[in-house]
């Protein structure tokens, strides 16, 4: 399996027991939620916001919040790896925002920051990104309220020993204003291809605003969203307790996946062949292609991926599609290649990548 | 009262002096005010009384611009952020930023969060009560009394996680609770 295992170039799956990553880990079909995400933002009461915060204290603040979490893996008998992030290149830290670690403002940041990492990679903190630690706990499948659980333990370990800034009546103080209160973000990712296909789609993600949660697709620009891949989330974080938003998150999500399910039940009567020719002529060219572009790549693997929700395919190896999606982002490919690749090697690279990873079909 | 300098006209203002913590006060006329040197304040007695100023300033019109200018340059003593600075980047500077523009930033919390007070988790483990640096110089009767609730803080947090274990039917973990909650009682008696 070609995936790099830990979160420098270097070592990449080289003399190291290959670790399963969490979105490589196998759910049961028939789902089309994704993956499930929580996110805690806290800050230690003894230092001053990241952005107010010196280089030199930054790292002051970096080294004593390492020593003090040195032993968080006995907390689950897990193994973090960590690192800061100046350490790692360019192309390890884009790596690391494709596979949902980072994210786009902590990638533009230029202080001294660091990253703590289970091999497995559910589970990381990022420290002195937007907010001293921002805990995420990452989960396939519809798990938000095992996410959340386990996102909690991480917090109190955190916080048994750094006191946090907390006010009895904002809650958990954060930089940003939207985050304040729980600092909670749950997040689930959802694959809706038929939905997303209907007039009345664009409007009923505007009226998602008025229960509390946002949505919006997770891969392409502008208006199109390659892989029909949308990222739901809670879009405030104080007045309501944790479960209540983690639910409510849990609770949408299943409902597009129910609405999904139903539209594409309909569709199977009248034209099952057409959906799945359209799923056999995906994989035929997945299978085959020598160059494949971005676009056309998610297009394909979400063809796949509804076919095998909806029992049309089946692959020899249990494969997440969700992996491959994640395997064909460009600094992923370049970190496989040993030397840079542009745009049209890219594709080739992205073909190659898929001809070797897709399993045969039974 | 005639005017202490011409000693002609009735004397309308009073004026106090304070120097060096000596305070003296003097009654003039309008007319010897004016052509005196009242240094900052001399603008009060050029021409009419501004009495259209003060006007406008209690309508309103005038008072927005001046309440912005002065809102703006509130700072926060312990990381140095201004209001004005937080309403360019939306982002707090430090956890006293929020005690410093509460007034200001209350509604807009609300306005963006539907609510302004917290519900969810408080923390477990909780040394001061919002813990900064500027609270950590506090005196120690203040320390003793932030202990106090914080210890009240730990159980009350105890309790919540006791009643959700029961909700869950967790009977191991709720066990572990109640034994945590009851070791903080004791001891805050013994405390007390």
């Amino acid at each position: 399996m070609r995936q790099c295992t830990g979160i420098k170039s270097g070592r990449c799956g080289k003399g190291r027991k290959p670790m399963l990553k969490w979105f490589e880990q196998v759910q049961d079909g028939g789902s089309n939620i994704v993956c499930s995400k929580v996110r805690l933002a806290r800050n230690w009461s003894e230092y001053v916001f990241p952005s107010k915060l010196s280089d030199e204290d930054s790292r002051e603040m970096l080294n004593r919040l390492h020593e003090g979490l040195r032993d968080l893996g006995d907390l689950d008998g897990r193994d973090y790896e960590s690192a800061y992030l100046d350490e790692l290149n360019e192309l390890d830290r884009r790596a690391l925002k494709e596979r949902r670690i980072l994210n786009a403002s902590i990638l533009e940041r230029k202080a001294p920051m660091s990253i703590l990492i289970t091999r497995e990679e559910d589970i990381s903190l990022v420290l002195n990104g937007s907010d001293h630690i921002r805990i995420q706990v990452w989960a396939p499948g519809l798990h938000l309220a095992e996410a959340l659980k386990t996102a909690d333990q991480v917090d109190d370990y955190v916080n048994a020993r750094f006191s946090y800034a907390f006010d009895d009546k904002y809650g958990y103080l954060t930089s940003y204003p939207t985050n304040v209160g729980t600092g909670l973000r749950a997040t689930a990712i959802v694959h809706l291809p038929t939905l997303s296909m209907g007039k009345k789609f664009p409007a009923m993600l505007n009226d998602m605003g008025r229960i509390g949660v946002s949505i919006r697709g997770v891969y392409g620009e502008g208006r199109e969203n390659y892989g029909a891949l949308y990222e739901i989330s809670n879009q405030k974080t104080m007045g309501r307790t944790e479960k209540e938003l983690t639910d409510l998150v849990a609770k949408v999500a299943a409902q597009l996946d129910e609405q999904e399910k139903q539209i594409r039940e309909m569709g199977f009567a009248s034209h099952r062949l057409e959906m799945e020719d359209e799923v056999y002529k995906s994989y035929g060219v997945l299978r085959y292609a020598r160059r494949l572009s971005m676009k056309d790549a998610m297009t394909f693997l979400s063809q796949i991926m509804s076919g095998i929700a909806d029992g049309l395919v089946k692959l020899k190896e249990p494969c997440p599609v969700f992996r491959l999606m994640l395997g064909i982002q460009t600094a992923n490919l370049q970190k496989l290649s040993d030397r840079p690749l542009d745009k049209g090697e890219l594709d080739v690279a992205r073909a190659a990548y898929l001809r070797s990873e897709l399993p045969d079909l039974i | 009262m005639l005017c202490e300098r011409c000693k002609i006209r009735e004397a309308n203002i009073q004026y106090t002096e304070v120097i060096n913590g000596v305070k003296t006060e003097h009654n003039f006329c309008a007319q010897c005010a004016k052509e005196m040197d009242f240094g900052p304040y001399s603008a009060i007695f050029d021409g009419e009384f501004p009495l259209a100023q003060l006007l406008s300033g209690l309508l309103g019109s005038e008072w927005p611009v001046q309440k912005k200018d002065r809102l703006s340059q509130i700072t926060c003593p312990t990381c140095g952020t201004s209001y004005e600075e937080f309403v360019k980047n939306s982002c707090f500077g430090c956890a006293d930023c929020y005690t410093m523009f509460d007034l200001l930033i209350h509604d807009n919390i609300k306005q963006l969060q539907g609510s302004d007070s917290h519900m969810g988790k408080h923390p477990a483990y909780q040394e001061t009560l919002s813990g900064s640096k500027a609270q950590a110089a506090a005196v120690a009767k203040e320390e003793t009394e932030q202990t106090k609730s914080t210890k009240e803080q730990q159980i009350r947090a105890w309790d919540r996680k006791l009643k959700e274990a029961l909700r869950t039917e967790d009977y191991e973990n709720a066990a572990v609770y109640r034994d945590k909650i009851r070791a903080l009682r004791e001891g805050k008696e013994a405390d007390a």
